[in-house]
Formats: C-alpha cells, structure tokens, sequence
C-alpha cells in the first residue's frame, strides 16, 4: 500500500468524521439556523476532505476532484445563505436563547 | 412558405405510414433470434470479457465485436443511450410529444402578459453568484446533452439543467423575464428537426429514425452517428420547453 493512498483513506476518514458531526449537529441544535449552520459546515468541510482523498489516492482523478471542490465552495455557502434569509423572511424565530439579531428590521442590504 | 412546410412534414408522415405497413410482418413469421434486443444483450464496451457470442454459426469474441463490427446499434458507448435513441428512438419521439403537451397545458393555464414581483428586493448574495454561476450552469447543461452517447445523461437531464438556470435568473432578477418568441421557437423548430432526422433515416436506411452515419470509433465525441445529433436536437428542446414553462409559472394576467 502506498503513501498517497495512506493519505487518502485519512483526508476521507476526517470527511465522514465532519458528515458525523453535521448530523449529529442537526439532531441537537435547538432552531433552524444553528441546524442550518451546522450543516453546511459539515457538507463543506466533509466533502471538501472526502472527495480530495479520493483524488490524493487515485491520482487521476485528482483534477476532477479539484473541480468538484471548486464548484461545492460555489454553491453550498450560497444555498445556505438563502435558505436562512428566506425562513427568517417568512417568520421563522430564533430561539430564545440568542443573544445578538443584526438581521432584525433589515432584510434590505 | 409555412404552409408549404406543413404539407411537407405530413406527406412524410403519410410516407413513412405507408413504409411501415409494407414491412410489417405477419404474426409468427418474424424471426426472434434476429432481435435487436439480443444484439443489446449481448454487447459489452469494455472488451475485456472472454464470453463469446454466437453470429449466425461462428463464435465471436467480444473484442473483435465492439471495435471491428460496424453493427448500426454498437456505436455508443453508453449502452442507455443507444437504446433509447437508437433502438426505441420512436417511443422517445413520444415522450418529447408528451413533455410539449404538458408545456401546452401549463401555458394555458398560467400563462399571463406581465412578469409576477415577488413584493421584495432578491437577495445580495443570490444575484452576485448568479452572474458567475449561471454560465457554469449552462456550460454543464450543454456539456451533459452534448456527451449523451459516451457518459451518463443526455437530452433529457441537459435540459432540465438549463431550465434550472433559467429558474435562477428569475429568482436573483425582478425584472428578468424570459423572450417567449424565441423560446417558443427553438422549441418547435427542433421538435420538428427530430422528426426530419426521422424521414431522412427512413429515406436512406427504409426505417424511421434508422441510424444513417457511420458510427466511427466507439467511446470517440464524432460517434454513433445520428445519436449526438438527435440528443442535441432533444436537448436544445427540452430546455427551451422547461425554460418556457418557468417563465408561464412567473407570469399573472392583467387585472
């Protein structure tokens, strides 16, 4: 067994350690933004880790997997943002236990 | 002009009706072990497999099938595809019609003359990663249409991912709205491009939608002959149909 393949099967195992901790997130944080945030962080960094992994040990697919990473950084962070803005648009509250609402009485930027 | 073209398209209908009944054959003559659907079952791309086939009394290898072979139905790499453009490319024909009969549906009942606001200002983020990601987006609907004989997808995916773009434009922009001129065009342009390909197949190989180039080398972007083509055509039709059916769904009437 080979050292990039060493390398690889870690950088996956730390990806579905940060998908454990996105589910594990979504199952005990109290409202819809933690969840939210949550999750995205560990979509991100969960699939940033595995699908690098997956090119570190096959090498050949080491610029697709550049790409799809490139396109995950695109799109997730935006996805997340809008699903936020659109549940506190439509009168989702957070929970009481938040101390700091700076979107308050916005919603234009 | 437009209704010579009209006249065209149904004497080519009428055309291809007399073919068929011509070469229909009679119940319990047809011969089975010439099936096409045989053919399919025992096609393998990768040439690696020392399973041999049978061609009328001799045992072929695969290897020398695939790549030697010009059958009309080998030449896509994806075995999918080149079922359902190739071998049942008529029954797909049918579910482009179904698709245009929905669009129709949809255009009739939502259909309106002014764009619907959404009551507030879209999102800063949204409307700043549209303009980089919405030409990705179409790249990759184009990319996936446009390589339906060699990878997974085709037309149908292509343009449902266009559709998508055009969905986000609405989305990110309150005064974007869609020209129903040219959408509804390229729709039915080709639509009906699917259909000459079909009456040029029935004029050069004496069936509809018969595959008339040659297939060139498998797994190669310029092969299987007509199949890139009809994908495109597919493609190009979906998109603009689904394009059309957003652009219904953010319309309201006057009033």
């Amino acid at each position: 067994m080979s050292v990039n393949v060493i390398i690889g099967d870690i950088l996956i195992a730390v990806g579905a350690f940060f998908y454990f901790l996105g589910g594990l997130g979504i199952l005990r944080m109290p409202d819809v933004y933690n969840r939210l945030q949550a999750g995205t962080k560990a979509t991100t960094l969960g699939t940033f880790s595995t699908v690098i992994g997956v090119g570190v040990s096959k090498p050949e697919f080491l610029i697709k997997a550049l790409i799809i990473v490139a396109f995950v950084a695109m799109t997730n962070p935006v996805g997340s943002s809008v699903l936020a803005r659109a549940s506190y648009l439509s009168g989702v509250k957070p929970c009481d236990c938040t101390k700091v609402d700076e979107y308050k009485g916005g919603g234009e930027e | 002009m437009r209704r010579f073209y009209a006249i065209l398209v149904a004497a080519g209908l009428v055309y291809m009706l007399f073919m068929f009944l011509g070469t229909i054959v009679p119940y319990g003559k047809a011969d089975v072990a010439d099936r096409v659907s045989a053919h399919f079952l025992a096609k393998d791309v990768n040439s690696i497999s020392p399973t041999k086939w049978v061609e009328g009394d001799k045992q072929v290898p695969h290897s020398e099938r695939v790549y030697g072979r010009k059958g009309f139905e080998d030449g896509s790499a994806n075995v999918v595809t080149s079922i359902v453009v190739n071998y049942r490319s008529f029954d797909t024909l049918g579910e482009v019609t179904v698709l245009f009969a929905s669009a129709v549906g949809v255009g009739l009942i939502l259909g309106g003359t002014r764009r619907m606001k959404y009551g507030r200002k879209p999102n800063f983020i949204l409307r700043v990663s549209t303009g980089i990601l919405l030409p990705l987006i179409i790249l990759f609907g184009i990319y996936i249409f446009v390589h339906g004989h060699l990878t997974p997808g085709g037309g149908f995916p292509g343009g449902t991912i266009i559709a998508a773009a055009v969905l986000l434009l609405y989305l990110s922009n309150e005064e974007f709205s869609l020209n129903m001129i040219v959408s509804k065009s390229l729709e039915g342009s080709m639509g009906s491009l699917y259909v000459i390909f079909g009456l040029i197949g029935l004029a050069a190989g004496g069936a509809f939608l018969f595959n008339f180039l040659p297939n060139g080398v498998v797994g190669s972007l310029f092969s299987a002959g007509v199949v890139p083509l009809v994908y495109m055509t597919i493609g190009l039709k979906v998109g603009s149909e689904l394009s059309g059916v957003v652009a219904e769904i953010h319309e309201e009437r006057e009033g």
